[in-house]
């Protein structure tokens, strides 16, 4: 179970973030980390994990020397937007229907540039918003099924090492992601990872982790973290001069 | 001149010829047999023998050959050995002056032959004329043999007899030559070869007589400098040789590479001095021999090597303040270039950071700031600093060394951002001095207004920014901020200004390009170069005007030929004293005017100056050629402006001897047992006057056959001869 204190040092710590002067305003925020939510067949992020984007940016801000946009933006796919930054999250509860032609021919788009794309699940339990996605992405990218990741895939070690996916569920172990070339370029979660990240206008956490506890949250938005850290630096962290650093890490870890 | 003689009849063969004398002498004996046997008359033998020769000759039909012709002078090919080694002293004179007195005496002395003087050195052997002898573009080598092929090759008429002038020291056949090589040389043509011998005594002299290197040479990879050492003339090389391997570079005094000693033992060392080119390109190497007193041949005490460096793979490191967009298509477009060998730091957090994690759980390792610009700095082809504080990051007291590192020949980008150029503490820092703007030291850091970049005409001029506008023409994304940038250094160029910020009376820069020293610098004062795959515009060139961005930006600063505004070279190989011209080749355009520049490397800045020189060039011109005059031993850099593209360079060695002086021993030896071989004699220069002229040469000019009488006339005299002796033979009573 989470504390209160804990509460209030997160919330104090993204306030005090916000407060801090910081060094780029306007110049600088232009290749900010940005979670844009993607708008799919008129089906917008509801509350309370509409916040989630910009919690998971102040996450962000707090822990890392990334910038990060606190005011994401929506993008529907069959807007030329799509294409003016790597990045987008998909997140929903419920089947996201056909996408039309224009949809698909953005997100297909989009893909083939280059971008990074995280499909969050809310509701992982019935699966259906999961399951929905991944039809359509078949169909956008018949070439490119979801695969397994490897546990050791970069984006376990992008900032925080961390030993699997945690969102506000604990889910499967493992995530399915779309590898185009060596990139990892769609991450297929099944974790409610806004769920963990969401907060309410006091600052508190929005939903209850299951299993509920600190840690839990702490491992959601670690991971979180390090999805975004993965999209801002890719596979940096595969270079060869990490390698005998982590090995270490991990092997103190155990 | 008329001369007669007989022949036979057009078609008979020798064979025919053959038959016919062995059928004859078989029919007399046959007759002689019969006269001893039966004791028959002298009628019969006589009318046998006259039968014979008449049947003998109605087969031949013989013919009356008249011809007229003239007897010429017999042709005779001088070789004259062309090489710059001739330079070298024999006496009081050089031996190219002994080569010309020796080719004096010879056209005196064979009056009565049609002499051909062709120079050789490198390939076939080229006509000669007095005007030549002082002309630069002397060939290093003495390739006989080449020039021997070359001749037996050639349609016309053979000479009688060939000349070589020269002093013996041969590229082709060397001094390892069998006198079987030798004959061969002289069976070719068929002729005597009849050898000068212009060299002189041995001068004392010692000298680096060859070089020679393992392999290619690879940037950041150890190569391997052999070099042979001779002494001759009677000089003195008792004590070990002093050798110094020196890299020219710009700017700067020259840098030691290696140092040895060569141990002369009958004459020869031999030493192996390893060495480290870090920078590619063409870099210009100086290998320096303390010769011992009495040397009397200078020039060849010092060689200028040009070394045209490869890389495996361009070694970048890229360093970050920080990850953003930027910073991650940066990443991508490098990492997804083969040709790349990325080493990336990026900052992943501040101290004001709180991860809420012990340190163990963090993949975050420390910033080996003083490990990577110290120990492994010149092991980079390029840096790229990325919106990183330098004071914040330690990075400030490494700049003195990141900036000797851009001047020794490295690469550098700053790309911007907040902590980049003045946000980043790098105004009034020795890195600020070899970036291509200055940077102000007082004022905002950064602005934050959006703008479009404008493209410079040098900008449309640029290679490196051809594909982009073909792909996004003269548009560019709109940039949020700058940041500020002072004005252009000397030399350097923008290729995107900003519409409204100022830098002193011109458009501040927002891209810029900067050679300093050897090493060539970019600044690029924006950090939205990701825009021009991640936004509209960028759409519209499929993402793909990003990767032509940098691509010419590091194709650029890594002198890839494809994004030089023109492809330079000498028109021959530089000779101390001799002119030399510098050829340029560019993509035709609109008409410009050329400057071109020259320094001196290997010396600090501040010295002597050389003298501008400038062209024309029209818009349907791609190439042309300018004089630089004849330069003094050394190394220098030619930078040719066209128009206003960046400047393209071209590094090149002028030596005294080069070579050709390595070995300054003549080879009289060689010369003789080349004659030996082939039939001719071996003079020295003084007695070439002595050569006797081969013998004439007949030339028909007209030739009239006429049969001695008909051939129905010789049939019926056969026939009736046969008849006659069958009459006789009948009464003797032998049928």
């Amino acid at each position: 179970m989470e504390t209160l204190l804990s509460r209030r040092r997160a919330l104090l710590t993204g306030l005090a973030a916000l407060a801090m002067p910081r060094k780029a305003h306007g110049f600088g925020e232009v290749g900010a980390f940005n979670p844009r939510v993607i708008v799919a067949g008129g089906k917008r992020l509801q509350a309370p994990r509409s916040s989630g984007p910009s919690a998971w940016s102040m996450e962000l801000i707090n822990r890392t020397s990334a910038p990060a946009r606190l005011v994401p933006r929506e993008v529907s796919l069959d807007r030329p937007e799509l294409c003016n930054e790597p990045f987008a999250l998909w997140a929903g509860d419920a089947d996201v229907g056909s996408l039309t032609v224009a949809e698909r021919r953005g997100l297909a788009k989009f893909i083939r540039l280059g971008g990074v794309l995280v499909v969050d699940d809310n509701d992982p339990q019935r699966g259906s918003f999961g399951r929905s996605v991944r039809r359509e992405l078949l169909r956008v990218l018949p070439e490119s099924p979801p695969v397994r990741l490897d546990a050791s895939h970069v984006v376990y070690k992008t900032f925080y090492i961390v030993d699997r996916p945690v969102g506000r569920l604990l889910g499967p172990p493992t995530i399915d992601a779309i590898v185009r070339g060596k990139n990892a370029q769609v991450l297929l979660l099944a974790h409610d990872l806004l769920g963990a990240l969401a907060r309410s206008e006091e600052g508190s956490y929005s939903l209850e982790t299951e299993p509920p506890g600190y840690d839990h949250r702490q491992h959601a938005i670690r991971f979180a973290v390090n999805i975004a850290m993965y999209v801002l630096c890719s596979d940096y962290k595969d270079d060869q001069v990490h390698a005998p650093f982590l090995m270490r890490r991990r092997a103190q870890a155990r | 001149m008329t001369e007669r003689s007989f022949g036979v009849a057009e078609g008979v063969g020798p064979l025919l010829v053959w038959f016919l004398v062995v059928l004859l002498v078989t029919w007399l004996l046959v007759l002689l047999l019969e006269s001893r046997g039966r004791r028959v008359s002298s009628w019969v033998l006589l009318s046998g023998v006259l039968s014979a020769l008449l049947v003998a000759a109605a087969v031949l039909r013989p013919t009356r050959v008249t011809s007229r012709g003239a007897d010429l002078f017999p042709k005779v090919v001088v070789l004259l050995d062309r090489s710059w080694r001739l330079g070298l002293k024999a006496g009081d004179k050089t031996r190219e002056q002994l080569a010309l007195s020796a080719l004096h005496d010879l056209q005196a002395r064979l009056k009565q032959a049609r002499l051909e003087v062709l120079g050789f050195g490198e390939g076939a052997a080229t006509p000669f004329s007095e005007g030549q002898a002082d002309a630069g573009e002397r060939p290093t080598d003495s390739d006989l043999t080449s020039a021997l092929r070359a001749l037996s090759a050639a349609p016309g008429e053979r000479p009688k007899a060939l000349v070589v002038v020269s002093d013996g020291r041969l590229t082709s056949p060397s001094e390892a030559a069998t006198t079987e090589a030798l004959r061969e040389l002289g069976a070719r043509l068929g002729v005597p070869i009849h050898t000068i011998q212009v060299g002189g005594r041995a001068l004392p002299d010692a000298s680096i007589r060859r070089v020679s290197t393992t392999g290619a040479a690879v940037a950041h990879q150890k190569i391997a400098l052999q070099l042979s050492v001779g002494c001759s003339g009677g000089l003195a090389c008792e004590d070990e040789l002093p050798i110094t391997v020196e890299e020219l570079l710009h700017g700067e005094p020259a840098a030691l590479l290696a140092q040895g000693s060569a141990k002369v033992r009958d004459g020869l060392a031999t030493v192996e001095l390893p060495f480290t080119l870090e920078r590619a390109g063409r870099r210009l190497v100086r290998v320096k021999l303390q010769a011992p007193d009495g040397d009397q041949v200078p020039e060849n005490n010092q060689r200028l090597l040009t070394f045209d460096v490869t890389r495996e793979r361009v070694r970048l490191l890229h360093v970050a303040g920080r990850p953003t967009y930027d910073v991650r298509a940066l990443r991508m477009w490098l990492k997804a270039d083969e040709s790349i060998d990325l080493i990336a730091f990026f900052i992943l957090r501040t101290s004001s950071d709180a991860m809420q994690a012990d340190e163990s759980e963090l993949a975050l390792i420390p910033f080996p700031v003083d490990e990577l610009f110290t120990e492994h700095l010149p092991s980079f082809d390029a840096v790229i600093l990325q919106d990183i504080d330098a004071v914040e990051y330690k990075l400030e007291r490494h700049l003195p060394a990141l900036a000797r590192y851009v001047r020794a020949g490295g690469g550098l980008i700053m790309v911007g951002g907040p902590s980049a150029f003045m946000g980043g503490g790098y105004a009034g820092t020795p890195l600020a001095e070899v970036l291509p703007t200055t940077l102000p030291e007082q004022g905002a850091p950064f602005d934050t207004v959006s703008f479009e970049p404008r493209t410079t005409q040098a900008g449309r001029a640029a290679p490196a920014l051809l594909r982009v506008r073909e792909l996004l023409g003269d548009h560019l994304p709109s940039m949020q901020g700058s940041n500020t940038l002072g004005p252009l250094r000397p030399g350097a160029i923008a290729l995107w200004e900003h519409p409204d910020r100022r830098a002193g009376n011109a458009a501040m820069p927002v891209l810029a390009l900067g050679e300093s020293g050897d090493g060539r610098s970019i600044a690029l004062g924006v950090d939205g170069t990701h825009l021009l795959e991640w936004s509209e515009l960028g759409e519209r060139g499929a993402g793909r005007a990003y990767g032509a961005l940098w691509e010419g930006l590091v194709g650029w600063l890594m002198r890839d030929p494809r994004y030089e505004s023109a492809r330079l070279d000498l028109t021959h190989e530089c000779r101390a004293g001799a002119p030399v011209s510098l050829s340029i080749t560019r993509l035709p355009g609109a008409a410009v005017d050329v400057k071109v520049s020259l320094e001196r490397l290997g010396e600090a800045a501040g010295g002597e100056p050389l003298p501008n020189k400038q062209l024309r060039m029209e818009g349907d011109v791609e190439s042309a050629t300018l004089p630089l005059g004849a330069l003094s031993e050394g190394g220098y850099t030619a930078t040719v402006r066209i128009g206003s593209a960046p400047p393209a360079r071209l590094d090149f060695a002028c030596e005294r001897g080069g070579a050709a002086f390595a070995d300054s021993r003549p080879d009289a030896a060689l010369l003789e047992r080349l004659s030996q071989a082939t039939g001719g004699i071996s003079l020295g220069a003084a007695d070439a006057g002595s050569l006797q002229a081969p013998p004439r040469t007949h030339v028909e000019s007209q030739r009239v056959v006429a049969p001695l009488l008909a051939p129905w006339i010789w049939a019926l005299l056969a026939a009736s001869s046969i008849g006659a002796h069958w009459y006789v033979r009948r009464r003797a009573g032998l049928i």
